[in-house]
């Protein structure tokens, strides 16, 4: 199963100080600095413990250890069954990783055993082989830390040539597309791979051109009325958000979430899809667009 | 008892990582699961696994303690360090070491020539006390050999042991791994292989990342494994409206249904007392015990095949009688990227155009009040709205006029 001690943290943590301690390098002050670095945040008041007094026998009292190798482990078969399924998903050819050592395997699962319900239906050709050339160009721009010249069509169909920096590739569940994050002298510049018709490496960023730009950021505040399970269904829906909730009264809570400043149309028809349980009582200008949103509803009701 | 970081079980943790990450505004008078203390063990065992993504906040009603990631910003699930945090014994974790290094250069051997070999080799070093048996020795042979890490063979009349080999290249795995570890079902497997590389990428990351599933990939994974090889499974279940009483039920399973929307995950299933397909939710599910093989899959499987095509979501309705649903909306000139979001939105629904301005939305479904947050969505141009059970069109007028209220709109 899963929830098993040898994937744990102690068992890594103690693999790493062991490696250690096979080559001899193993000193006291090592040992507290590996366990805090790979540990949990009070692991250091145990596992040194643990080890110096020999609860668990693996240390000496010099710090060297009896065994002979530094420490591995062959694969189980859950962690084989599951590349093995992989396998079998249309965007592993992104990657292309070697089948080799899984031939005989069963994969712990069928593609069409997972039904992504609400998915959108126009996910990247990820088995086209020009989107795949695309995508490996761009991952290899973004391991070297290259600058990249990029063709695109824009929203109205026009051409685009940049160059811009790339810093990584955003994958969405729900949208089914990657998207390269990057950044060139207009800024932070987000871009659908499916939209990208050329693709080439230039030379290297030096240290300080290369500095990993944020999106800009924005606030949104919510009071939501727990009926009709709306608390749970809210909660869950925004979770992907960092956010705080605090409740302000009987049955009524208050939710801060920050956002992206380009996602706010995406946001606002996601708030709209919960009808009045919940509303929107920061910012005033997105406000401003649902209630024109209203009104515009009211207006094609009125025609009815 | 002293504080342990590490636990035996995660049934306990798992039920306070949702009330933290997902709500978060309950102080500790309000954890009703066992006593005071046990909030303030799991809590501070959450708080030292998943620390820098706490926060506290004080109020009249006491201190609140939550979970906030952006997970558009992270790089890797932290959640799946509460996963990482089996506890285990002195034995455990000196003959994972010591029998994994003693066949470390391809030998096998009998469980007594293990057991003889770890005491000269290894525990020699240490207090007496820790001297290994052979019964236990045994016991742990046969625990990895299930998990996979070693392979046995017959010798004569004796069992020999040896490691299974190494043959996949986890290095030219790296790029796969960091994608699927947080994208793929189960993805805390990843992690785990990840954890053997000295290098992770760090190129990837996601928006609209759902992280608490993760909390029930024990769950899932049990699933799975019910599902290939069509086996019956035994469920105990949470009410939402009763959570104090789990309901026992026994169901032939079959799909996954997982929303990119939400994040919750379902176990679509046909149970056997109520002769009906249902869903159950993952995070309600507290044990999935594995039956026998189920003698007849393809007529469970024949109904599913024509159950999806009315299935809007993860309800079935009251009575599997199918909903009709249409929706006329209005669109400008220029706006004709509705349409494509129709087209991509639409899951089991027809889109027609019906003219320059008008786009109509037409599906049959078991349960259509699931449409409703969809329909929404659209609100400024839906010209019409029609359903064959009324209550759809009443509720979705009576909620507008409400939210009209609300932003201070109304007739008046």
């Amino acid at each position: 199963m899963i929830f098993n001690e040898i994937y744990g943290t102690y068992y890594n943590m103690l693999a790493r100080l062991l490696s250690q301690a096979v080559d001899g390098e193993l000193t006291e002050e090592r040992l507290y600095a590996t366990v805090q670095q790979e540990g949990y945040e009070e692991s250091v008041l145990t596992v040194p413990k643990a080890l110096k007094e020999q609860s668990w026998p693996l240390l000496k009292e010099d710090l060297t250890t009896p065994l002979r190798h530094k420490p591995t482990m062959p694969l189980t078969e859950l962690q084989k069954r599951w590349l093995k399924a992989l396998l079998q998903d249309p965007r592993i050819r992104l990657f292309d990783p070697p089948a080799v050592g899984l031939e005989e395997v069963a994969p712990l699962f069928a593609p069409d055993t997972f039904v992504y319900f609400d998915r959108y239906l126009d996910g990247d050709p990820f088995e086209d082989p020009h989107y795949i050339r695309r995508f490996r160009c761009i991952l290899s721009a973004i391991r070297e830390k290259r600058r990249l010249r990029i063709g695109f069509a824009g929203t109205h169909g026009r051409e685009h040539l940049w160059n811009c920096v790339p810093y990584r590739l955003e994958y969405s569940s729900k949208d089914d597309k990657f998207r390269l994050i990057s950044a060139n002298k207009r800024g932070v510049l987000t871009i659908n791979l499916s939209r990208i018709t050329y693709c080439q490496p230039l030379g290297l960023c030096a240290g300080e051109d290369y500095r990993p730009r944020e999106l800009s950021k924005r606030v949104l505040i919510l009071e939501l009325t727990d009926e009709r399970n709306a608390l749970e269904r809210v909660m869950h829906h925004f979770s992907h958000f960092q956010r705080e909730t605090e409740r302000i009264g009987e049955n009524r809570y208050r939710l801060r979430l920050t956002y992206e400043r380009g996602d706010e149309t995406e946001l606002l028809i996601r708030v709209l899809s919960f009808g009045p349980v919940v509303q929107v009582v920061y910012p005033e200008d997105f406000i401003r667009d649902l209630k024109e949103r209203l009104e515009k509803q009211k207006k094609l009701r009125a025609r009815e | 008892m002293a504080f342990q970081e590490l636990i035996k079980n995660f049934d306990g943790v798992r039920s306070y990582l949702r009330q933290f990450y997902v709500y978060g505004f309950k102080s500790r008078e309000e954890y009703d699961q066992k006593s005071a203390r046990s909030y303030d063990n799991e809590r501070r065992r959450v708080e030292s696994w998943l620390g820098e993504h706490m926060r506290f906040r004080r109020n009249r009603e006491g201190k609140q303690v939550f979970l906030s990631v952006d997970s558009r910003s992270i790089r890797q699930n932290p959640l799946y360090k509460a996963l990482k945090a089996k506890s285990f014994t002195s034995k455990d974790v000196s003959f994972h070491f010591y029998i994994l290094d003693l066949l470390a250069e391809g030998e096998a051997y009998t469980p007594g020539q293990i057991t003889e070999l770890l005491a000269r080799r290894y525990f020699c070093h240490f207090p007496p006390e820790h001297l290994p048996e052979l019964s236990t020795v045994r016991k742990k042979l046969k625990e990895y050999t299930a998990l996979g890490l070693l392979q046995e063979e017959k010798r004569g009349k004796e069992l020999c042991y040896s490691r299974s080999p190494e043959t996949v290249n986890l290095r030219r795995w790296a790029e796969a791994l960091a994608f699927y570890s947080e994208e793929a079902p189960l993805g805390v497997i990843g992690s785990s292989l990840l954890d053997k590389l000295e290098n992770r990428p760090t190129h990837y990351s996601f928006k609209h990342h759902y992280l608490l599933h993760a909390a029930d990939s024990e769950i899932l994974l049990h699933l799975l494994l019910a599902i290939d090889s069509r086996c019956r499974l035994e469920l105990t279940n949470l009410r939402r409206k009763s959570p104090g009483r789990p309901v026992c039920h026994r169901v032939y399973p079959m799909k996954i249904y997982v929303s990119t929307q939400n994040g919750r995950q379902y176990l679509l299933c046909y149970h056997y007392s109520f002769r009906r397909m249902m869903f159950f939710r993952l995070d309600y599910i507290q044990t999935a015990v594995l039956l026998e093989k189920e003698p007849e899959p393809e007529k469970y499987e024949s109904f599913y095949r024509s159950f999806r095509s009315h299935v809007w979501g993860s309800s079935t309705g009251e009575d599997f009688t199918v909903d009709d649903v249409e929706m006329t909306l209005y669109i400008a000139e220029g706006e004709d990227y509705i349409l494509r979001r129709l087209e991509r939105e639409k899951r089991n629904g027809q889109v027609i155009r019906l003219d320059e301005h008008r786009l109509v939305y037409r599906v049959r479904t078991y349960d259509a009040t699931e449409l409703l947050p969809w329909i929404r969505s659209f609100t400024g141009r839906i010209e019409a709205l029609k359903c064959s059970n009324p209550h759809v069109v009443r509720q979705f007028y009576a909620d507008l006029d409400a939210l009209d209220a609300l932003y201070g709109g109304g007739d008046g």
